[in-house]
């Protein structure tokens, strides 16, 4: 990219290179970061809560499926999902002890999720227009389930992105 | 009668021991019976254990605190959404299970003030039941900034509150309104291995009886028996027919016992065959589901049009639908994470209603039943994680 000066003639602008449409599909394996963002609906901070997780194929029957989980501690934080190639669709859901997340915050979800897979641009999937359906709650990292908001939505976004 | 509190992060916890009655002198200290109960029931309980030791001679005490975990617990008393995990991990006796009442939720305000709690004009915290119980009192103030609600276990901290949403037994002065959240059902059951079950055994039975009842009555009303069960006069034509697409997570597959999904077809037939054992149903693991062919296509009518039937516990395991009118959908949600656990006279299901018009849907032959619990797999420790689907009916057949 060329900066120019101001009031110096910029000549002809370059037309943009398109980027690239994302490809539909890509398997999902290995690192991940999975981003939630509550509801806009919801009277709780919208700051987006990031997970490490680890992805791994699970199952091919009756549909294949994927286990994501929160890395490491996989049980305190799990997304279990059929996926269908270019979309995938299923639970995410915390214990009662709810998962810390790099904000060093608290999460409760029991929620559904549901989202497009489309290649990275290392080669797997991801998930960067994803929407869940359910329960999440917010404390502080010592904080008690809901101390800093509670909200049932079926629009909290998320992302699952390699890392 | 000693009382001891002890505060932790979660819980606050008072012991009543209630000795023997009469005082005599024996050679080994008594045996106590110790009962676990939570904030919502304890008040309830005080009286009815007093009343159990006197008409008995046998101690108990009473610790309030969530159901789970047991400690040293002969007898648990929680609500639904205490007791799930604990009834079906077989921590307590999922056939010693019964239901002693229910306490309905209310709101408190100041007689001078805004009923509403959401409404602009009231200001000041408003305290809310913290814990499990809790949880569906949260949601529903999911619209309120959370550095106005006051999440407390203290049963005193939430009866000195000017504005409140509690459990009734909890409430303290104020106006009282009706809340339309589910009350907490107070379920006992008997927790499995306790070296007193023949104490606890009989401390169940008592409050199962009508001088129990009589004890308890003041605080916990009875359990509506609204939704008397007419299974038996149903044609079987009213319940799902086929299965016609089903997927539960790898994990649940491989953890869960009852992953049969020809389970969920024809009427309610699930039974508890001992311990915890079961039979009739299928358990949809951490968010899978089923989805089934109701057999002709069936329209929206007044009130709610399809019941589905939810085995083992209550409440704590909710359930999402969605309907369509082909196999392959699309598919609308009528209802997201409902509790599904309205007692079923004469069935060991518990069950929760649907209503198509809350999904915008007229007409639907297709019903995708979603587990609503999403609990982690790895994590669950039972053979019956998510959802236990024992039947789908409509209701205007």
């Amino acid at each position: 990219m060329t900066l120019t000066a101001c009031g110096s003639n910029p000549g002809p602008t370059p037309s943009p290179s398109p980027s690239p449409t994302p490809q539909p599909g890509g398997s999902l394996t290995g690192a991940y970061t999975l981003q939630i963002t509550p509801s806009a609906a919801c009277a709780m901070s919208r700051t987006p809560q990031s997970f490490p997780m680890a992805a791994a194929a699970a199952g091919v029957s009756p549909h294949p499926g994927v286990q994501v989980l929160l890395d490491p501690n996989g049980f305190l934080l799990e997304m279990e999902v059929l996926s269908d190639v270019v979309t995938i669709r299923g639970g995410l859901g915390t214990t009662e002890a709810g998962a810390l997340s790099d904000q060093n915050q608290r999460m409760w979800v029991h929620a559904m999720g549901t989202g497009p897979v489309q290649h990275a641009s290392d080669g797997r999937g991801e998930v960067i227009s994803g929407l869940f359906a359910g329960y999440v709650a917010l404390a502080a990292a010592d904080g008690a389930e809901g101390q800093l908001g509670t909200c049932s939505a079926a629009d909290h976004a998320f992302t699952l992105r390699p890392r | 009668m000693t009382m001891t509190r002890s505060r932790s992060a979660l819980a606050v916890t008072a012991v009543l021991a209630l000795t023997r009655a009469g005082g005599r002198a024996t050679a080994a200290p008594p045996e106590i019976v110790h009962v676990r109960a939570s904030a919502a029931f304890a008040e309830c309980l005080a009286p009815a254990l007093d009343a159990f030791t006197r008409t008995t001679g046998i101690a108990a005490s009473l610790t309030i605190a969530e159901p789970d975990p047991v400690e040293d617990a002969d007898l648990l008393v929680g609500d639904d959404l205490e007791m799930t995990r604990v009834l079906e991990g077989g921590v307590a006796d999922v056939s010693t299970a019964i239901d002693l009442g229910q306490v309905p939720w209310v709101t408190v305000v100041p007689a001078d003030g805004p009923a509403d709690l959401a409404s602009a004009s009231a200001s000041g915290p408003i305290a809310v039941l913290g814990g499990h119980a809790g949880r569906e009192a949260r949601e529903s103030l999911g619209s309120i900034a959370p550095d106005r609600i006051a999440l407390s276990p203290d049963a005193a901290a939430l009866r000195r509150a000017a504005r409140a949403l509690v459990p009734r037994s909890l409430a303290g002065a104020g106006e009282r309104r009706p809340s339309h959240l589910r009350a907490l059902v107070a379920t006992a059951a008997i927790v499995s291995g306790s070296p007193r079950a023949g104490d606890a055994r009989r401390l169940l039975a008592f409050l199962g009886s009508e001088d129990g009842r009589r004890a308890l009555g003041g605080c916990l009303d009875p359990i509506p028996t609204a939704a008397a069960s007419t299974v038996s006069a149903q044609a079987a034509t009213a319940y799902a027919q086929a299965v016609v697409d089903w997927w539960l997570p790898q994990c649940t597959l491989a953890h869960n016992r009852y992953n049969d999904p020809e389970e969920v077809l024809g009427p309610p037939d699930a039974v508890n065959l001992g311990g915890n054992v079961f039979q009739g149903f299928m358990s949809l693991g951490q968010g899978g589901y089923v989805t089934v062919d109701m057999g002709a296509t069936f329209t929206d009518a007044t009130g709610p049009d399809v019941r589905v039937y939810q085995s083992v516990s209550g409440a704590g395991e909710p359930v999402t639908l969605y309907a369509a009118s082909s196999a392959s959908g699309p598919f609308t949600m009528v209802g997201l994470r409902v509790p599904c656990g309205t007692r079923t006279p004469g069935l060991f299901s518990n069950h929760c209603d649907f209503d198509l018009a809350a999904g915008g849907v007229a007409t639907a032959r297709y019903l995708k039943v979603e587990d609503g619990e999403i609990y982690p797999c790895l994590h669950g420790g039972t053979d019956s994680e998510g959802t236990d689907i024992d039947a789908v009916e409509l209701l205007h057949q």
